[in-house]
């Protein structure tokens, strides 16, 4: 499969894999090396080395000018990480969850993403915003969302989503040297914490030495013949656990992983669904309005002849509940993923 | 002064919480061991416990009747428990339970109950301006309700709370700002994050009065409580109230506080308000059999409510589709159709 | 024993932290596969009690000849938790 071909090619001729959070760290610790500008902001990234490990151990190294805990104060902290940036620096500013970006919001959307443009080109603002995103263990409303689809639905930030330990090193890479503000939203459940054990898959060989991953270049993490599943996250491992599933019954699925959502590499998926004909698109953000229609409507929109049949899968325009069923209820699952690539074949 | 009968009130609603923080820890490490998974168990999710706490909320709170409005942050067990909130639905939204105050939609950070206007955000500072709102609309209507918003004192630092001061402070609002300081936010000690040597002097640059209770002593928050609640009922403004507390069970369960000194922790634990209120009754004569009653009820309430709780069944899956409004607009659905049924098109 | 006699075995019982009261944790992730080589130093596990993860460095340069506890697994403190053939 893809994947195992991909790790034998590179991460695991160095004989050891790394979770997505030793994979991150790596690449933040080798970018402060290389850099005296680049420095990281947060809220519990110090001592604690963040709440899901997205600093862990770098505090010993750099210290606590470079590695900041700064007051709940992300307005501030942010909208500093803005000003540093645009004053030539490489801030990296940490939301601890995704959910709380409302509180600065506006240094996000009116400031770090649309001063390039209003200075006509002539300020940049090289920082990337992380945060921790996702649900699947019961922390409800306020704290479980990955809201995709407004990030990269406001212009001027690229959206990266990494699913592997490989691609999240070479993907931090990239968005650390990017001149332009980069948001890389991390998955709780795929960084590899004891306390919230990931699926297989994230972890992954990982090289030594540095690499980037380009923006815009998404991956097929499994080819497959009869459907193409377009997916990020921690939907790319339920995709291709429904893969396995439905490869038991004849059915091959092509699993492509975007990556990125801004830039987004329609190409690789124009192409897969060329060859497939059939499209289901799996977001764990809310359907409407978001990800899933913007796939679909770019593929659409350039070959629509290729197109036998669409689904998707989604979040329901519900905030995410508490309970246990009923989180289950409305966060996609592997076998929502199976009935759908059925319902786009027409099986049912 | 504190008259006997309140101390009592206030021991038994402060033995009660910290029974009731006691007790979840052990059902929320149920499943969890040997090695703590957040979402196994019969709680799953983060659940921000607050022992240690029990003297903030049983001494405000004392002040309070149910038409006024209280909102909590994060870690709002013991401020429910002395706000009058159903221990025994709360308990069930914590179980996550269908019949939980929320249905199980809401979970510990989140627990709302109109019938003793409690309610309560997870976004740090976030239940300030709505407090505000509530002493907007006493004001307006002319009623002597009174509003408190709790936070921690790591949320001093946060906009909505800063913001929230001044509204209240310039449109003379019956709302009073309770900040517990429990030393640390998560893992950061209030003097690396900020210059003030308390939350109280926040009132200074808003022109409001600021209070501040020194010690883990609920008698003291309680008189100092009186003053500000009073202040705020009989029109003349908001107050920010600031009291010391401490943490003794971690900022979430699974926090291993590795970040924290041993001597921190052995200090704080020292400060129990429980043991130092226990000792304010004995002083006011009140004997050992009558504060044994007190313990008694209070962890008899505590076991029945979470008995209670696990029989209550869990909520249908289908449930997640309701209250995302009160009155859906056509379109809403109900039920969400299966994948099986949208074709993209729908 | 199923290493050669100049075997080192990998164990946790002098990382064993402090304030838990569990005598059993369990592995939760390698960050090397069996046949892999190791560094003395380097991470080459990491395991869970309570609430406290902790890195299991290799005890010598060599081989990760077998590894007796996979990820997910339990064990008690002082069980051997892979075998290294010394380079």
């Amino acid at each position: 499969m893809a994947q195992q071909e991909k790790d034998d090619a590179s991460g695991q001729q160095a004989g050891r894999s790394l979770t997505m959070s030793r994979a991150m760290v790596e690449a933040i610790a080798h970018e402060m090396r290389a850099d005296d500008e680049v420095f990281y902001m947060g809220e519990d990234v110090a001592d604690y080395g963040g709440i899901f490990d997205s600093t862990e151990g770098l505090l010993e190294e750099f210290g606590r000018d470079r590695i900041m805990d700064v007051p709940i104060s992300e307005t501030a902290y942010l909208g500093a990480a803005v000003g540093a940036a645009q004053e030539g620096m490489r801030p990296i500013a940490e939301l601890m969850f995704v959910d709380f970006f409302g509180v600065a919001m506006d240094q996000i959307y009116n400031q770090m993403a649309k001063n390039t443009y209003m200075s006509g080109g002539s300020v940049n603002v090289p920082m990337v915003l992380t945060a921790a995103v996702g649900g699947t263990y019961n922390d409800a409303a306020q704290h479980s969302q990955t809201l995709y689809g407004t990030f990269a639905h406001l212009p001027g930030m690229k959206v990266v989503v990494p699913s592997t330990a490989y691609d999240a090193k070479g993907l931090m890479h990239n968005a650390i040297r990017d001149d332009d503000p980069v948001v890389y939203m991390f998955h709780k459940r795929l960084m590899g914490i004891g306390w919230l054990p990931a699926p297989d898959g994230p972890k992954t060989g990982v090289p030594e030495d540095d690499y980037t991953i380009p923006f815009g270049s998404a991956d097929v993490k499994r080819e497959g013949a009869d459907v193409t599943v377009v997916t990020l996250g921690l939907h790319v491992h339920r995709a291709l656990e429904a893969a396995a599933d439905l490869a038991d019954d004849g059915i091959d699925i092509e699993v492509v992983d975007l990556r990125t959502l801004v830039p987004l590499d329609t190409d690789t998926i124009r192409d897969s669904v060329a060859k497939t004909g059939h499209l289901v698109v799996v977001d764990e953000d809310y359907r409407s309005y978001g990800v899933t229609g913007e796939i679909i409507a770019s593929v659409a929109e350039a070959g629509l002849d290729d197109l036998e049949a669409v689904e998707r899968v989604a979040l329901p325009d519900v905030p995410i509940p508490y309970a246990r069923p009923m989180e289950d209820e409305v966060v996609p699952g592997t076998e929502d993923i199976a009935a759908a690539v059925r319902a786009a074949r027409g099986d049912e | 002064m504190v008259a006997v009968n309140e101390l009592q009130e206030m021991y038994e609603n402060m033995v009660t919480a910290r029974q009731y923080e006691e007790r979840l820890q052990e059902e929320y490490m149920a499943g969890k061991q040997p090695a703590f998974d957040i979402s196994a168990g019969p709680i799953p999710g983060e659940l921000h416990l607050a022992a240690g706490h029990e003297a903030a909320g049983a001494g405000v709170c004392q002040h309070l009747r149910d038409d006024d409005t209280v909102t909590a942050p994060h870690r709002p067990h013991h401020i429910a428990i002395a706000k009058g909130v159903d221990l025994k639905r709360m308990t069930a939204e914590i179980f996550g339970r269908e019949s939980g105050l929320s249905g199980g939609k809401g979970g510990h950070m989140h627990l709302f109950d109109p019938d003793v206007n409690f309610a309560c955000s997870g976004i740090i500072a976030e239940g300030c301006p709505p407090a505000v709102g509530a002493g907007l609309a006493a004001k307006k209507r002319n009623t002597d309700s009174v509003a408190v918003a709790f936070l921690g004192e790591g949320a001093i630092d946060q906009g909505a709370f800063l913001e929230s001061l001044n509204l209240a402070s310039v449109q003379n609002l019956p709302v009073v700002f309770v900040v517990e300081d429990n030393d640390w936010a998560i893992s950061m000690p209030k003097e690396r994050v900020t210059d003030v040597e308390n939350g109280a002097q926040r009132a200074d640059g808003f022109g409001l009065q600021g209070m501040r209770v020194d010690a883990d002593d609920a008698v003291a928050v309680s008189e100092a409580a009186r003053e500000a609640v009073g202040r705020a009922r009989d029109g003349n403004g908001p107050t920010l109230l600031e009291v010391q507390v401490h943490r003794r069970m971690g900022h979430f369960m699974g926090d291993p506080e590795s970040y924290r000194p041993d001597e921190d922790k052995d200090a704080a634990e020292q400060r129990d308000s429980i043991e130092r209120l226990e000792s304010d009754l004995q002083a006011h004569g009140v004997d050992d059999e009558t504060i044994d009653d007190l313990r008694s009820r209070a962890h008899d309430r505590v076991e029945e409510a979470i008995e209670w709780a696990k029989d209550q069944p869990e909520p249908e899956s289908e449930d997640a589709y309701e209250d995302v409004f009160v009155n859906p607009p056509s379109g809403v659905t109900d039920n969400e159709p299966s994948t099986a049924d949208t074709g993209g098109d729908d | 024993m199923s290493g050669t006699d100049d075997s080192v075995a990998v164990e946790t019982s002098d990382r064993w932290p402090d304030d838990v009261d569990e005598d059993v944790g369990v592995v939760v992730n390698w960050f090397v596969a069996e046949g892999g080589q190791v560094e003395e130093g380097d991470s080459i596990c990491e395991f869970q009690v309570e609430k406290v993860s902790v890195d299991v460095p290799a005890p010598a340069t060599g081989t990760l000849a077998e590894i007796a506890i996979g990820e997910d697994e339990e064990f008690e403190r002082g069980d051997r938790l892979a075998l290294i053939r010394p380079a």
